[in-house]
């Protein structure tokens, strides 16, 4: 123990001063900061594979796809959104700085109201995050529909809705049967368990029943999905991923803020503010990945010439 | 903070904190600006060169500006820095590498349907490559 350091900090919700033993290290810096940097440092190579992926198949794929008018990738975008989700996340940063700040000087209750800021807008990012991915899943439709109905009757329909053709054609049905029951028919080949269904069961089974055939005349923005463009493959992965990052950073913090009120911080406030510290570095790093992926993913697509269908 | 020689006393301690709780808010209110200039000038009629040179610098700024006094590396020992640049300057490297290494034409022609596509060269190209990909 010869060569440790003693030092000495307050503790506000006591009004004491503790003292503890840190342990010198070789290189004069806390042993789980630097091993923190050092995991830093190799995700952030990680992002980068992710981010150069997304980057050189955007470059190969001029419309995203191997064909032109699968995805649209501006009118999928809601820049207006990404900004916002941008400017939590950079305010994050800030309340998670304070958060730090409070913990070395040893004020605790400044670090719990701090911490809770950073978890309610990690969370409004992931919320945004959802609602974004949901958006571009579902993308954006107006058919308009000319019906054959079951009963043999024709009639033209508009709806608006998510471009999927299989849920707008099940509204569609659900629509006609509200209005005209009697249209539902049940053909003579269907099995036995489903002509026993209630009526509504029987329509939600088969919409074809009541609408056997429709047109779909058009769709304003195409769904973004893994599966129908290289682009959908490579966005989802790279934000999903940072996604993930900025949930575990919310548990991360969400365990820090209940392990304050145990009272084993006070008793070595110094380790306590390394460790906020440290949860902190990877909030932080949260925040430069996104930094990075708001101007080469989002940013960029509004450039002309970057974008061919623009 | 890491330096165990030389421990703070308590006041100083204090005010190296309150020093730096007023770089922070002037951070916030820096990076919050700097995100609005970034969204703005996406939608000025500047030449796209122009656009996405204002983009990345911008965004190495923000970058830098956090790395810097978020995480609190201007502070600390110079190994850290040296420890994250070094990831930095692999993961800067090999999308520099990638983007120069792949090009359109290395895509089998077999799988684009729309073969009367034209492929202009992207800004992106033209500042990094200095050729047009045909």
């Amino acid at each position: 123990m010869s060569d440790a350091a003693v030092l000495a900090h307050a503790d506000d919700s006591h009004g004491s001063a503790e003292a503890h033993v840190e342990h010198a290290t070789a290189t004069g810096i806390d042993t789980k900061k630097l091993v923190m940097w050092l995991f830093l440092a190799s995700d952030c190579m990680f992002f980068g594979t992710l981010i150069s992926t997304h980057l050189v198949y955007r470059k190969v794929y001029p419309y995203g796809s191997n064909e032109k008018g699968v995805i649209d990738i501006i009118k999928t975008f809601d820049i207006q959104l990404t900004s916002f989700s941008t400017f939590i996340l950079l305010m994050s940063s800030f309340l998670m700085a304070l958060a730090v700040s409070a913990m070395h000087k040893g004020q605790i209750k400044s670090f719990r109201r701090a911490c809770i800021g950073v978890m309610i807008f990690g969370l409004i990012f992931l919320t945004g995050q959802v609602y974004e991915f949901t958006h571009f899943f579902d993308g954006h439709a107006v058919y308009t529909f000319s019906v054959r109905t079951a009963a043999g009757e024709s009639i033209s329909s508009t709806y608006e809705g998510p471009a999927d053709q299989t849920r707008a054609k099940a509204d569609l049905a659900r629509r006609l049967f509200r209005d005209h029951p009697d249209w539902l028919a049940v053909p003579t080949t269907a099995n036995a368990a489903d002509k026993a269904l209630a009526p509504a069961a029987q329509l939600a089974r088969h919409p074809d029943w009541i609408v056997p055939a429709m047109k779909q005349v058009k769709v304003e923005k195409p769904s973004l999905s893994m599966q129908n463009s290289v682009f959908g493959s490579t966005f989802f992965l790279m934000t999903g991923t940072h996604g993930c990052h900025v949930a575990i950073g919310v548990l991360w913090l969400a365990s820090m803020y209940l392990y304050s009120f145990t009272g084993r911080m006070q008793k070595n406030m110094h380790g306590a503010a390394i460790d906020i510290e440290i949860c902190g570095l990877y909030w932080h790093f949260v925040d430069i990945v996104w930094i990075v992926i708001f101007t080469a993913v989002y940013l960029v697509e509004y450039i002309p010439g970057y974008n061919p269908v623009q | 903070m890491s330096a165990t020689a030389h421990p703070l006393s308590q006041a100083e301690l204090l005010d190296q904190e309150n020093k730096r709780y007023h770089a922070f808010i002037n951070l916030a209110l820096f990076l919050s600006v700097f995100t609005g200039v970034e969204i703005v000038v996406i939608f000025l009629p500047f030449p796209p060169a122009v656009l996405f040179t204002t983009l990345i610098t911008v965004s190495v700024i923000k970058f830098f500006c956090v790395i810097l006094w978020f995480m609190h590396l201007i502070y600390d020992a110079p190994l850290l820095i040296i420890l994250f640049v070094a990831g930095l300057v692999l993961a800067a490297g090999t999308m520099v590498a990638l983007l120069n290494l792949m090009a359109r034409s290395d895509v089998d022609p077999g799988i684009l349907h729309d073969s009367s596509l034209v492929i202009r060269a992207t800004p992106a190209d033209q500042i990094m490559n200095g050729f047009t990909v045909v």
